[in-house]
């Protein structure tokens, strides 16, 4: 692992100069502008710090070809486009002028660079040098790092398993607790869908016992009702049959005076009714008798005669002499012995 | 709640006579027969003093029917004679239910005008009213027709105050023998009139039914034979003067026959005597008893009579052409001297009880034997013309006098003041 970091640091290095200088050498190309078998030297440049000569001469081989296929391409190119060059010359006849203004510069920047190149070169090297001391400090501490870090890490190792196992009875716990949450929540759940149930089996309950409540309360307004109606009707009834039998009473004690003036009547005309003798027994006179008040008698009329004269007479006269007849204080029943029917019969 | 329901139906249908508003009723049954009270004014007279108290004759006359109960003079509260005069109410008062007033006027010395007006006091009505003239000795007979006209006015029957009796008295003459005379007075036993007089008795005077007749058993030829005698001419004769006993004759309904008791066949019995012809005709045949005193039913058809074939005396029936009698009387040991009501419905008797004779009477309908008298000496009894009294001789004082007896037996009365024994009387008709 060591190896392979570090391995991996200085081809990291390498590349990172390779590239510097390939850009380096890009801009320059860029620059100069020329041809671009003008490169080649630079490739051999960085060859010289190639590392892995192989793939880059591949690299180099397989860029040469895709040159030469380039260069092909672009003399078939410019076969094709030769009579545009010719039209182009001009162009670049100026332009030459300018690639050898730009030589120039790039002669002076050549040197300049080349200058600069050694000073790089020097420099890189003693820069190498700090480098590789630095480096080896920086492998040391680097090496301590990594020691400290693998500490660090087995500790870190060592606190993961422990926060893991920690985690891990803590995921346990509340896996368990989750469990037991969920237990509960079940629980509660299912003693809340008991309550529900309860509440809804209470509430239906209270519910149909309201209802039970309401109609027996119905029924029992409805009975209420009735019975205050069987009572309205009842005392109706008994004021009515009291107001009746007060009714009644009267007519009853009234009957009882008209009674008892009727036999009084009776006892009276029968003892001023003297019958003449001699006659048949089955005489039976009939008369309508009107009385005014006081008991005088206004009129005798015979409704029914006997067929003798005689026993008629003394029948009329039996009521005539029995006036004034006893005559009730009450009106009623003096109204109603204002009037009589008699029938006077002979037998003894 | 249904009780008081059915308290309340119930006290209707209980109720329901009273709702109907009948008139009411009453009945009567029976009341009295009692004397019907009647006022009778003492009739005007202008001035002058009547032969006749012709108000006071009718008032007797009234009184002695037992019919009327006139009221005592003193409580006449007025003395109307006419209608103009009367205040209805004054005798409403008093009852009365009848009202008789009149007034008597002189139309000469001898001729006196008489008017009379019977008023239903409660109707304030006349009933009846007549005048009449008569002479003074026709005052007390017109007094006696009123009598019969009121009578017959309120009761419905014929009066009898203008009837005649019938009787026999005897009295010991100065020369100590006996006097028997055959008399005839007014109904009332006033104003008697001596018929026959003889030495020997004289029995069972019997009037013709038209009045004009009278027969009768008299010993003056030294046995009993039984005479005819007019009461207008006062010719007489002889019409059984059989062997033995002629007696107590009677007079058929037609005034044709005479029922006799003759024993000319040795046994007393009945026969019947046709008038006209003489012809004889024998009822009974029983020659062991005594069959006698016949009376005629009013049919004329069958005849009543005494006879002891039973062993003691009873009254029997035999029809008038003869044949079988049969028994009427079973009460009692003694039954005789039958008389027949002039209805037919009762029958008069002397009946012995206890050694004692009572007049009684019999239904003839029914049987039942009523005993109407309490003396116990009477005998020939002899009903009114209107079948309603039933005249009789009785003993007062040991001496024979005459009574009457309303068939109902309530009214009694004595009829006649005689110093002399009276015996067999016999009520005349009705004068025709």
């Amino acid at each position: 692992m060591k190896n392979s970091i570090f391995e991996n640091i200085i081809a990291g290095s390498y590349s990172l100069v390779l590239h510097i200088g390939l850009v380096a050498l890009f801009v320059m190309g860029m620059n100069t502008q020329t041809r671009p078998v003008m490169v080649q030297p630079h490739v051999d440049i960085v060859k010289a710090t190639v590392i892995d000569e192989n793939s880059i001469l591949a690299e180099m081989v397989r860029q040469q070809e895709v040159e030469q296929k380039q260069r092909k391409a672009e003399e078939d190119r410019q076969k094709k486009v030769d009579k545009q060059l010719a039209e182009t010359e001009k162009e670049l006849a100026r332009k030459e002028q300018e690639v050898l203004a730009q030589q120039e510069r790039a002669k002076i920047e050549q040197q300049q660079r080349e200058l600069k190149a050694k000073e790089q070169k020097d420099k890189i090297h003693k820069l190498e040098q700090e480098r590789k001391v630095q480096e080896q400090k920086r492998l040391k501490a680097e090496q301590a790092r990594i020691v400290e870090e693998e500490r660090q890490q087995q500790a870190e190792q060592a606190s993961l398993v422990a926060e893991e196992r920690k985690q891990k009875i803590e995921e346990e716990r509340r896996a368990a607790e989750e469990k037991k949450r969920l237990a509960e929540a079940d629980r509660k759940a299912e003693e809340q869908r008991k309550q529900d149930a309860e509440k809804a089996r209470k509430l239906a309950e209270e519910k149909k016992r309201k209802a039970e409540a309401d109609r027996k309360a119905a029924e029992l307004r409805k009975v209420e009702e009735e019975r205050k109606a069987q009572i309205a009707e009842a005392d109706r009834l008994l004021q009515e049959s009291l107001a009746q039998e007060q009714r009644e009473q009267e007519s009853r004690r009234i009957a009882g005076v008209v009674n008892q003036y009727a036999i009084l009547i009776k006892q009276r005309i029968k003892r001023y009714w003297i019958r003449p003798t001699g006659k048949s027994d089955d005489l039976v006179t009939t008369v309508k008798v009107s009385l005014i008040p006081g008991g005088d008698v206004k009129s005798v009329i015979i409704v029914k005669s006997s067929g003798d004269q005689i026993f008629d007479r003394s029948v009329e006269n039996a009521v005539f002499k029995a006036a004034p007849m006893p005559w009730p204080t009450d009106p009623e029943a003096a109204a109603q012995i204002k009037e009589l029917q008699i029938n006077f019969t002979a037998t003894r | 709640m249904n009780k008081l329901l059915f308290r309340v139906i119930g006290f209707w249908i209980l109720l329901l006579p009273f709702h109907a508003h009948a008139v009411l009723t009453i009945e009567i049954t029976g009341g009295s027969e009692a004397a019907l009270p009647i006022a009778v004014v003492p009739f005007g007279s202008e001035g002058f003093a009547a032969p006749e108290d012709i108000s006071e004759v009718i008032r007797n006359d009234l009184a002695s029917s037992g019919r009327f109960a006139p009221l005592p003079k003193s409580d006449l509260i007025s003395s109307p004679h006419e209608k103009a005069e009367i205040n209805f109410g004054d005798w409403r008062l008093l009852r009365s239910e009848g009202l008789l007033v009149g007034k008597v006027s002189s139309v000469d010395g001898e001729t006196y005008q008489v008017q009379f007006q019977l008023f239903d006091v409660y109707k304030s009505q006349q009933l009846i009213g007549k005048r009449y003239q008569v002479p003074a000795s026709g005052l007390r007979r017109l007094a006696h027709q009123i009598s019969d006209l009121v009578y017959q006015t309120l009761t419905g029957e014929v009066g009898v105050f203008s009837t005649r009796l019938a009787f026999v008295t005897d009295m010991t003459a100065s020369d100590g023998k006996k006097r028997y005379t055959l008399e005839v007075s007014d109904a009332d036993g006033a104003n008697p009139r001596s018929v026959l007089q003889s030495k020997q008795p004289i029995l069972s005077p019997s009037w013709s039914p038209d009045g004009e007749r009278l027969a009768y058993v008299s010993f003056e030829n030294g046995k009993a034979e039984v005479f005819v005698q007019e009461m207008r001419s006062g010719r007489r004769d002889s019409v059984a003067a059989f062997k033995g006993i002629n007696s107590a004759p009677a007079w058929s309904p037609d005034g044709k026959k005479l029922a006799l008791t003759l024993s000319k066949a040795g046994n007393p019995e009945i026969y019947v005597l046709e008038l006209a012809t003489g012809k004889l005709a024998r009822i009974t045949h029983n020659s062991q008893a005594i069959d006698t005193e016949p009376v005629w039913m009013p049919d004329g058809r069958e005849l009543v009579f005494t006879s002891d074939r039973g062993g003691r005396p009873q009254i029997y029936k035999v029809s008038a052409d003869g044949g079988r009698a049969s028994r009427l009387t079973f009460e009692g040991r003694y039954n005789a001297s039958a008389d027949i009501s002039p209805d037919g419905r009762f029958m008069a008797m002397v009946h012995a009880s206890n050694g004692k004779f009572y007049i009684a009477v019999q239904n003839l309908t029914t049987g039942t034997v009523q005993v109407l008298t309490e003396m116990g000496h009477d005998e020939s009894p002899s009903f009114a013309p209107n079948g309603r009294i039933i005249l009789y001789a009785t003993e007062q004082n040991g001496k024979g006098v005459l009574a009457a007896v309303s068939v109902d037996g309530r009214i009694h009365q004595r009829l006649g003041e005689s110093g002399s024994d009276v015996r067999e009387p016999a009520w005349s008709p009705i004068r025709k």
